[in-house]
């Protein structure tokens, strides 16, 4: 007993000791003024689930201040901010503000954010339904297209429907790669129509184009994970409101690329992503490391091997069966 | 990363165990099925453009063959030369459930296939229902015109 009793002294003694090693000091507690032009039972939920870790405005508990525990605590603040810092919210533009309310929400939807280990501990950042149901209200009244839009009472300007190819690059080889190194790739027109898109939320529309490899793939239903060169090109475009109010496929934004080799970009979770904006295909990306970006937003896919999309089914041989039948 | 961290990644690997999700993923519902009616699988032919309808709730992507598509590629206009097929496919659209701002295709609730043959006019076939079977149209001419009138969606 007596033992025991010098072993707890002993740990105890150590427990106070590690107290004073903490790790550096970061901003805690700087006020973040409510954003303006959203809501505030929105603002509320924000500060209430997110700022602890996405924002210079932290509420630690007792607990988050104790070593080792602050080591951890600091580490997610540090890490949770670079993702996203709700005090630079107002450096952001009105889109960007959006794309970023919609991307984080669909963390939340995911069951990503906040984070298991976080509200596990503190209870009261977990977002009730209630909650979920107030951002997602708020998010189709920004949504670049309503989901119920009047038909414009402006005509679309007629004769200038055919915008031909003008632009068209004609030397690919002149495309700069991205910094981590992928070419781009002309061919993916040629390939077939893997899903298409409507992102209301800001307002593009995609086609997902699939390599021969790709679409193999599904035809034979190995799709999870997806074989070694299989390749993605998702392609964006402007949504243009016509006089009748359909809408068709207007300026080109950008194309992405998701190439699958597991041992080439074993890194980067087996795929090399790539993006190329704009009628000039300006290769997206400031260092070799901005595929970690790709790879963040696709996380709450990683079982379905990082890939969002649900393919159409296109497989050949099933459809000629019908055809023999007949 | 720091060692506390790999302890617990570690721990979380073992305490889940390895489940891997191995259901593959198809959008079953919006394909084309081995009941519907149709000359061809036309999902297998190659894009030219797509539009949405916001007020019906639907999507729509228009097809060639290859001689459509070659066409497509150099001129915008609707003068397909002999032995084009355009297939234009409309899905009844579903919110997307691994992104919310997104609607994605779910059933298919037409196909229209214009074929251009000899020098008479396109010809137009509209197919609809579940599954997919030949039906009679009351509007082929404004459909023909407004599929026609589609050019090729533009990329550099």
């Amino acid at each position: 007993m007596k033992k025991g009793l010098k072993i707890f002294a002993i740990l105890l003694l150590v427990f106070i000791a590690l107290q004073f090693w903490k790790p550096e000091e970061i901003e805690y507690s700087t006020p973040t003024k409510d954003f303006t032009n959203v809501p505030a039972e929105v603002n509320t939920i924000l500060r209430n689930s997110c700022f602890d870790c996405h924002s210079n405005t932290v509420n630690l508990a007792w607990f988050d201040k104790i070593t080792p525990a602050n080591f951890i605590v600091a580490s997610h603040i540090k890490d949770g901010r670079k993702a996203l810092n709700f005090s630079d919210w107002d450096k952001l533009e009105k889109p960007k503000q959006s794309a970023t309310l919609y991307y984080a929400f669909n963390k939340i939807l995911s069951g990503e954010m906040p984070l298991k280990s976080y509200t596990a501990l503190h209870p009261s950042a977990k977002l009730e339904d209630s909650s979920v149901e107030v951002l997602k209200n708020y998010l189709t009244t920004i949504a670049v297209r309503k989901t119920n839009p009047a038909i414009p009472s402006i005509a679309a300007p007629k004769g200038i429907e055919k915008i031909l190819p003008n632009k068209k690059i004609t030397d690919y080889t002149k495309v700069k790669a991205t910094l981590n190194n992928i070419s781009y790739i002309p061919d993916f027109r040629n390939w077939k129509a893997v899903s298409t898109s409507d992102r209301f939320d800001n307002g593009s529309m995609r086609i997902i184009y699939g390599n021969e490899i790709a679409v193999k793939a599904i035809a034979e239903h190995q799709t999870n994970p997806w074989p070694d060169g299989a390749i993605f090109a998702k392609t964006a475009w402007k949504q243009k409101i016509e006089a009748d109010g359909t809408i068709s496929a207007g300026a080109f934004i950008q194309v992405e690329f998701m190439i699958k080799d597991a041992k080439k970009y074993e890194a980067t979770k087996g795929w090399g992503w790539a993006r190329w904006k704009g009628n000039d295909l300006k290769p997206y990306g400031d260092n070799a490391n901005f595929d970690q970006e790709c790879i963040s937003c696709h996380n709450p896919v990683k079982n379905n091997d990082y890939v969002f999309t649900t393919p159409l089914h296109l497989d050949i041989n099933k459809f000629n069966i019908y055809n023999k039948n007949k | 990363m720091k060692p506390i961290h790999s302890i617990i990644i570690v721990l979380i690997i073992i305490l889940s165990g390895c489940n891997r999700n191995n259901e593959n993923n198809i959008n079953e519902k919006a394909s084309v099925s081995a009941l519907d009616a149709l000359p061809e699988n036309p999902l297998l032919l190659s894009p030219i453009t797509f539009s949405i309808n916001p007020n019906k709730a639907t999507m729509s992507t228009l097809y060639g063959n290859k001689i459509a598509f070659q066409h497509a590629k150099i001129k915008a206009d609707s003068s397909y030369p002999n032995g084009a097929v355009l297939y234009e496919v409309t899905w009844k659209q579903k919110a997307d459930s691994l992104w919310y701002g997104a609607n994605i295709p779910d059933k298919i609730i037409s196909v229209e296939k214009i074929q251009f043959t000899g020098n008479t006019a396109p010809k137009y076939e509209l197919y609809a229902g579940h599954p997919l079977k030949k039906v009679s149209s009351n509007d082929e001419n404004k459909r023909t015109t407004i599929i026609l009138s589609k050019g090729m969606v533009e990329t550099p």
